[in-house]
């Protein structure tokens, strides 16, 4: 049973919240606006805060830097700017990750989970040493077993996919052009089959990532190529 | 009071009137003078008495003299004029004798005279007589003489005795006047009565006897009734009956000069005439009459001109009857007509212009003048000063004209150095400035005002963004209760559906707002556009697949590099395969052309609509406008105008072309 603390000045979408978190299992704590947050934070074992930004009182960024200054858990930014800006200004004052209003339920559920997984289950435990173990951040191949994990739970992919993912992964951090990819993983030369790698590549992101339209692991760079983040 | 102003008869009663109570006037001060010191009437005897008698006398001997003076200082061998040399030997010298001129009225002829010479020892006389010695002494023995012999005065003349006919020479003439002259004259008192001046004083007298009865009150009453009259007539003047104003009539507006000089020539020659009648050899018959018209005459042209000049101050016109005034005019508008550039202070300037060139000249052929060598030297220092200065003033101007092409040109930053600069070139500089400063604002402004417009948008759609998400949210927590109702689901269903729309509408007006404004930071990195055209084939398959639509992909070999931001690049593609899933017709092929020449890259994509477009490319590229005008299907009408901004704000042109069911867009990049 997780805590987690939703706050929100709209008590709507707080209930909201309470009720599709809810029924994934998680107990569910709300604040309506800063103060109260960190009172709640103090007061209760919390596992990972939805924290809003624009509230009355102390505004989500005031809070959330308040928090940081004494506890490590994954905090959820939510808010109706999705200005770059404002993303990156959260994410700077150690938000674990980011929602835009009107957001969509499942990827509230798939982030809170994910959040949670890395938090509480991944977070004490140090993974096998195994040099057939490729990661970035919490994506992971077992070569040798074929198992793809991201945030700790099974992928399934299919033989192309898996061959794709494996040489991106090898090379986190590089980009590889379509031809690129297609050569190192085909090894022959590529004619013609350049989108193919493209849908192959953007069902990896659908299978991998929480929004496959914002990855977080495999990212496009449109007009050049494909790459892993080299996630530490 | 109006119909005393207006009458023409009391005016011309006054013209009238004034010359003749002005000769009364005349008469009566002459009357008082004359009569309380002589009497009433005059005779010859009488006559000469008078100063005007002794006067000419005195100043008829002064002009012999001078005469005969005027005659030797030329060349001591000339006679004067008028003289001839006759044979005489009873006089030692030579003697000249001068004829008497008939036609003279004057005293002078009536004198008989003798005078000698003494630096000489010529006489010159008009008497002829057969022994000259003798004849010089008996001239005493005549009722009036008059002798001038070694500085002293014989004479019966009581004005002109020794005493006052010294005083008179000394004031009059000159002391010397008489020195060197032995001088004996005499006159017949009978004579007298032939001369002019006699007849004058006598008609006068004549006429004055007439009125001697009440001569004293005259003065005044006719003074008065002068000054009267004339304050009446410079209060009348120019009034006309049922004219309103000064009428001024031909006369009024003749040029005043030359109207001037007539009436000065008029009056002169009636003044001399006047002058000639009394002196000289009028004969006395004609006299009184030729005064009397010479005084109608002269007082005429005089009121005439005084009353023009009346009328013409009363009219306010007196300046501009000037010609010099007419021509100073037109000279001034003929130069403004040439140097009329306008209101302020362009006159001033080619005014200065013109002085400094005139200046300029002045100096030039002075100093050609004097042609010596430094003078040369100066007028070289003075033209290469002045081609130095035309320079300077021809690098301002190119400054000035620069500015004002950058300004042209859509320059903002445009400043010039007003101090460097110096009369009108500074005022145009500061124009200039004023101009630039202007523009630079205007477009900060208009930058304002999109960024506010943008931003408002933005905060808006902020606002809107939290009641949608719990509609978003509640709608689907319905979707998931077990309502087992049909109707209710498929409500849900559509509340579903529009929610989704709202949502995507609101982000796709934030993006539009943004992107149409310029208020995106460009990330600029090489990309190659036919990999990107890859990777949203790959994004796109899925849909593409769904409706059927085949993808006709025609590339170049080689890759297609360009300069721009590659989450913008992809988002116009973005932008135009999302469209093409919805609105392309089932089954039917996506043309996709990637060409690059030297020139320019250019990106085609058709497809076949698959309703009918009702609309033209120019209206389907407004915002909120999609192919179908019955807004039915999803999306928000934006995706064209933000993929235009973004293909603009990344150096490209984005075209739209529609032929029947045919959609094509084209995308252009100019390479050079």
């Amino acid at each position: 049973m997780y805590n987690i603390l939703v706050v929100d000045d709209d008590k709507e979408i707080a209930n909201a919240i309470e009720i599709y978190l809810s029924r994934e299992g998680y107990n569910i704590i709300k604040a309506y606006d800063g103060e109260e947050a960190i009172k709640k934070v103090n007061e209760n074992e919390i596992h990972l805060i939805i924290l809003d930004i624009m509230m009355p009182k102390k505004d989500g960024l005031q809070t959330l830097e308040e928090i940081r200054k004494s506890k490590t858990i994954p905090v959820i930014m939510l808010s109706a700017k999705s200005e770059d800006y404002d993303k990156i200004s959260g994410l700077d004052l150690g938000a674990d990750d980011y929602i835009t209003k009107p957001f969509n339920p499942l990827e509230l559920i798939a982030r809170v989970k994910s959040n949670i997984r890395r938090y509480v289950d991944f977070g004490n435990i140090t993974p096998k040493k195994n040099e057939n173990v490729l990661k970035s951040g919490d994506l992971s191949i077992d070569d040798e077993s074929k198992k793809v994990v991201v945030d700790g739970k099974e992928i399934k992919l299919t033989a192309t996919e898996y061959n794709i993912l494996k040489f991106l992964l090898k090379n986190k951090g590089k980009v590889f052009s379509i031809s690129q990819i297609y050569e190192n993983v085909w090894n022959e030369e590529s004619y013609g089959a350049e989108n193919i790698i493209a849908v192959h590549i953007r069902h990896i992101r659908e299978k991998i990532e929480i929004n496959p339209k914002e990855p977080k692991y495999l990212k496009v760079m449109w007009g050049i190529g494909y790459k892993i983040e080299d996630i530490k | 009071m109006e119909k005393l102003r207006e009458s023409t008869l009391t005016k011309m009663l006054c013209y009238i009137l004034i010359p003749i109570m002005g000769v009364i006037l005349i008469a009566s001060i002459l009357n008082i003078v004359l009569f309380t010191e002589n009497g009433s009437n005059i005779k010859p005897e009488e006559y000469i008495e008078t100063e005007s008698f002794s006067n000419e006398y005195l100043s008829s001997i002064y002009t012999y003299t001078r005469t005969i003076k005027n005659a030797k200082r030329t060349n001591p061998d000339n006679e004067p004029y008028y003289y001839t040399e006759i044979n005489d030997n009873s006089y030692e010298g030579k003697v000249y004798y001068r004829s008497i001129n008939y036609d003279d009225y004057s005293i002078s002829r009536f004198i008989n005279y003798i005078i000698i010479d003494e630096s000489t020892g010529n006489l010159y006389t008009n008497i002829k007589t057969s022994d000259y010695n003798l004849e010089i002494q008996e001239m005493a023995n005549e009722p009036i003489y008059w002798t001038y012999e070694n500085d002293t005065i014989n004479t019966n003349i009581e004005n002109l005795n020794q005493e006052n006919a010294k005083y008179i020479i000394s004031t009059y003439y000159s002391s010397n006047a008489l020195e060197g002259f032995k001088i004996y004259t005499n006159l017949n008192p009978e004579d007298i009565s032939y001369s002019n001046s006699f007849y004058i004083q006598k008609t006068i007298y004549n006429l004055f006897e007439r009125h001697q009865n009440y001569p004293a009150y005259l003065i005044p009453i006719t003074s008065i009734l002068i000054v009267a009259m004339i304050i009446y007539l410079i209060w009348a003047i120019g009034h006309e009956k049922g004219k309103e104003g000064i009428s001024l009539n031909g006369i009024d507006k003749f040029s005043f000069e030359v109207l001037t000089f007539f009436v000065v020539m008029v009056v002169g020659i009636m003044c001399s005439g006047f002058v000639a009648g009394v002196n000289y050899n009028m004969p006395q018959e004609l006299l009184i009459p030729i005064m009397s018209i010479c005084y109608i005459i002269a007082y005429a042209s005089t009121a005439l001109y005084i009353t023009t000049i009346i009328k013409r101050i009363k009219a306010k016109e007196f300046w501009h009857t000037f010609t010099t005034y007419r021509i100073y005019r037109w000279i001034k508008n003929q130069l403004n007509k040439t140097f009329r550039d306008d209101k302020h202070n362009k006159i001033k300037t080619s005014r200065k212009i013109i002085i400094l060139y005139v200046l300029f000249i002045i100096a030039s052929i002075i100093l050609a003048g004097v042609g010596s060598f430094i003078a040369v030297i100066l007028l070289l220092a003075l033209w290469f000063w002045t081609l130095y200065k035309l320079l300077e003033y021809n690098k301002k101007m190119n400054k000035i004209q620069t500015a004002l092409q950058d300004i042209y040109e859509g320059k903002s930053d445009v400043h010039l150095n007003e101090e460097e600069l110096t009369g009108v070139l500074k005022s145009m500089a500061k124009y200039i400035n004023d101009i630039a400063g202007g523009f630079s604002n205007a477009i900060e402004q208009s930058l304002k005002s999109e960024r506010l417009k943008t931003e408002l948008i933005t905060n808006v759609s902020h606002d809107i963004k939290t009641p949608l998400t719990s509609i978003i949210n509640y709608v689907d927590l319905l979707k998931k209760e077990d309502i087992n109702n049909a109707t209710i689901e498929q409500y849900i269903a559509i509340l579903d559906k529009k929610s989704q729309r709202l949502k995507k509408l609101i982000e796709d007006l934030v993006e539009a707002s943004k992107v149409s404004s310029g208020n995106v930071k460009l990330n600029l990195e090489t990309i190659n556009l036919k990999e990107l055209i890859n990777q949203a084939i790959g994004e796109f398959e899925d849909k593409f697949k769904e409706k059927g639509l085949k993808i006709d992909l025609d590339v170049t070999n080689e890759d297609v590099k360009i300069q721009a931001d590659n989450r913008y690049m992809y988002r116009i593609i973005d932008n135009l395969f999302s469209n093409i899933s919805k609105y392309a017709m089932e089954n039917t092929r996506v043309y996709i052309n990637l060409q690059k020449t030297q020139k320019e890259i250019k990106l085609e994509i058709k497809n076949i609509s698959a309703t009918r477009l009702n609309i033209s490319a120019e209206e389907l590229m407004q915002r909120f406008v999609r192919g179908d005008k019955s807004r039915y299907t999803e999306g928000s009408g934006l995706g064209l105008s933000i993929a235009e901004s973004l293909t603009e704000i990344q150096g490209g042109t984005f075209k739209i072309s529609i032929d029947g069911d045919l959609f094509k867009v084209i995308l252009r990049w100019n390479m050079e």
